[in-house]
């Protein structure tokens, strides 16, 4: 856990109030627990704490955007099939990932409806109808190349971020967003695949038919990406604007640990 | 006669929702779009849009601003019927392929999550916030009242008031906040925005009451399902209720849902058929009706407009219904 501080917006008291707004004692006892991407998080915080609001206006926005994301994400869990003769607590769970998506998206509606703030309902549908649609192209790997499905990954991992930073007027955060949620959302894939053999990112990149990656090839290839991305994200970190300073030592700590990890395979690549 | 004669002369209106609905729902994936569309042509009654367009004329009735509305509460009914058929596993919805038979549950989620954001994206030109407090509530209660049918599966040990609060929040509030939001838009004055939201929340309850009836009495041709599915899936409805207030039937439900799993439309003929000779469909009408009157008396604080005669009729409707 970062222990950073954003404006008076600690990133601890942020986590436990997006939880209790998310908790459900029924839900909890049959679907995992949702992740809270810290990530987006700490971005989101740097996007929304220079601007003009109060600090409980602030941190709503930040709680209600995090809300979308955890909606999405617990809606990616809900299997493409069931399973035959699937057990009674495997059929309740997809049943509750199902419902539990929409509610946490009926959350995010009914907390900025409190607030009577009908301009970001309307900048978050749209950009969850947007995210819909990047992820079918994903779903049905419709894609020329390697880059142009990282491409399209770095917009699902980015989009909802950059639209609520264009909101805020806060846009030249945007390029960062897109390397910076691509590069840590390879880096989760790649220590999930490295794990457990499974990622549903190198899923795509070795089943895909446009760009099938050989099996023995992929963790490299994989890694190329994120040293290519790391390199953008340097680039576009030093371009943020001095407001964005606490964001820039967040991210180069978290550059520095990594690359201090596998100084091996920078070598090598 | 038949539901949409009572409103014939709203179809203007409603070609032009229609065609509205059809414009909102044109995403640019080809997946994306055909599914939504396969919904959207499953068709349905359009019972939320007319509510809207009906609680409307009340007040200030303009089309344009009602079509916003109306084309929204569609779109959030539809995209929970499309999760729906997720969690119930349902192959056929209206005698058409489910989007999740044809395709597959994460098409069906991915369709749902856009057609509920293109709702609300659509109705946020509705500058009231007040409507939006009113929906954005209904939402979260729509969902916990899935969560608590999830619950309550199977579960014999629970009270026709869990029942009744289920089916509030699963039909009821939708219905009775699409006369609310009509209303708000339309200006509607305030006791008449209230009898109109009381009248919707009594027709949703007396519309569902029917829709279990019919679910032990319709047969498989006009339920487009086999008789008694509800209770196959461990869904105590009304009827059920009763027929358990004889501890020996409660009891052998009890046994006969110890292993879901394994139960068979065979498991529970004889049940449908003790259910039906227990007097439990008459109480389960007398209770629906109950609500039919709440309906009306609602209606009583209204002026006498055209629209309130529609809405009668409606109500008439609903408490004759076979299918």
């Amino acid at each position: 856990m970062i222990t950073l501080k954003t404006s008076n917006l600690p990133l601890g008291e942020l986590k436990e109030a997006i939880e209790k707004k998310i908790q459900h004692s029924y839900l909890e006892k049959y679907i995992q627990k949702p992740v809270i991407d810290e990530d987006k998080l700490y971005i989101l915080s740097s996007i929304v704490k220079n601007t003009s609001y109060s600090e409980t206006k602030k941190k709503n926005y930040i709680i209600t955007v995090m809300l979308v994301q955890i909606a999405l994400d617990t809606h990616d869990l809900v299997a493409k099939h069931e399973e035959k003769n699937e057990t009674d607590q495997t059929k309740k769970q997809r049943q509750l990932t199902v419902l539990a998506g929409d509610y946490f998206s009926g959350l995010y509606y009914y907390f900025l409806s409190q607030l009577d703030d009908i301009a970001m309902i309307h900048t978050l549908a749209s950009a969850i109808k947007e995210i819909n649609e990047l992820k079918m192209t994903v779903y049905y790997k419709e894609f020329e190349s390697i880059e142009e499905f990282m491409d399209a990954l770095k917009q699902i991992e980015s989009l909802l971020i950059r639209r609520v930073a264009e909101f805020f007027e806060r846009s030249a955060v945007n390029e960062f967003t897109g390397n910076w949620l691509l590069t840590r959302k390879l880096i989760k894939e790649k220590h999930s695949y490295l794990q457990q053999e499974h990622s549903p990112v190198f899923d795509l990149l070795t089943k895909g038919p446009a760009h099938n990656v050989h099996y023995n090839q992929i963790v490299n290839t994989v890694e190329q990406f994120i040293q290519l991305s790391f390199s953008r994200v340097e680039e576009t970190v030093s371009q943020l604007p001095v407001h964005f300073q606490s964001l820039k030592t967040y991210t180069n700590k978290i550059i520095y640990d990594y690359l201090g990890n596998n100084s091996q395979i920078v070598e090598e690549g | 006669m038949k539901l949409a004669m009572t409103y014939s002369y709203l179809k203007q209106d409603l070609d032009q929702i229609e065609k509205a609905l059809d414009k909102t729902i044109q995403a640019k994936h080809p997946v994306l779009r055909d599914a939504s569309q396969q919904l959207l042509q499953a068709g349905g009654k359009r019972l939320r849009p007319v509510f809207v367009l009906l609680a409307a004329k009340f007040g200030h009735y303009d089309i344009e601003r009602m079509k916003t509305i109306a084309v929204s509460m569609e779109l959030i009914h539809m995209a929970s019927l499309v999760h729906d058929d997720v969690i119930d596993e349902s192959e056929l919805r209206r005698g058409e392929p489910t989007v999740k038979s044809k395709w597959d549950n994460r098409v069906a989620m991915y369709t749902g999550d856009y057609i509920f954001a293109r709702s609300l994206e659509y109705l946020t030109s509705l500058e009231k916030p007040r409507a939006h407090k009113q929906l954005s509530e209904t939402i979260v209660e729509l969902c916990i009242g899935e969560v608590e049918q999830i619950r309550d599966k199977y579960v014999v040990n629970q009270n026709v008031r869990n029942y009744l609060r289920r089916i509030k929040r699963k039909t009821a509030l939708l219905i009775s906040s699409s006369c609310r939001l009509g209303a708000i838009a339309a200006e509607v004055p305030e006791p008449y925005e209230k009898a109109l939201y009381r009248y919707g929340y009594h027709i949703g309850m007396s519309y569902q009451i029917i829709d279990d009836i019919l679910d032990f009495t319709a047969t498989e041709k006009e339920l487009g399902k086999p008789a008694g599915s509800d209770l196959l899936q461990g869904n105590l409805t009304l009827p059920v209720f009763y027929a358990m207030e004889d501890p020996l039937f409660r009891t052998e439900l009890k046994t006969l849902f110890d292993d879901p799993s394994r139960l068979t439309n065979r498991d529970i003929r004889p049940f449908i058929d003790r259910i039906k000779a227990s007097g439990a469909i008459e109480r389960s009408y007398d209770l629906s009706e109950k609500y039919l009157l709440k309906a009306y008396q609602s209606l009583d604080e209204l002026p006498d407009i055209k629209a309130k005669q529609t809405l009668k009729d409606i109500a008439k409707y609903i408490g004759k219904r076979k299918s």
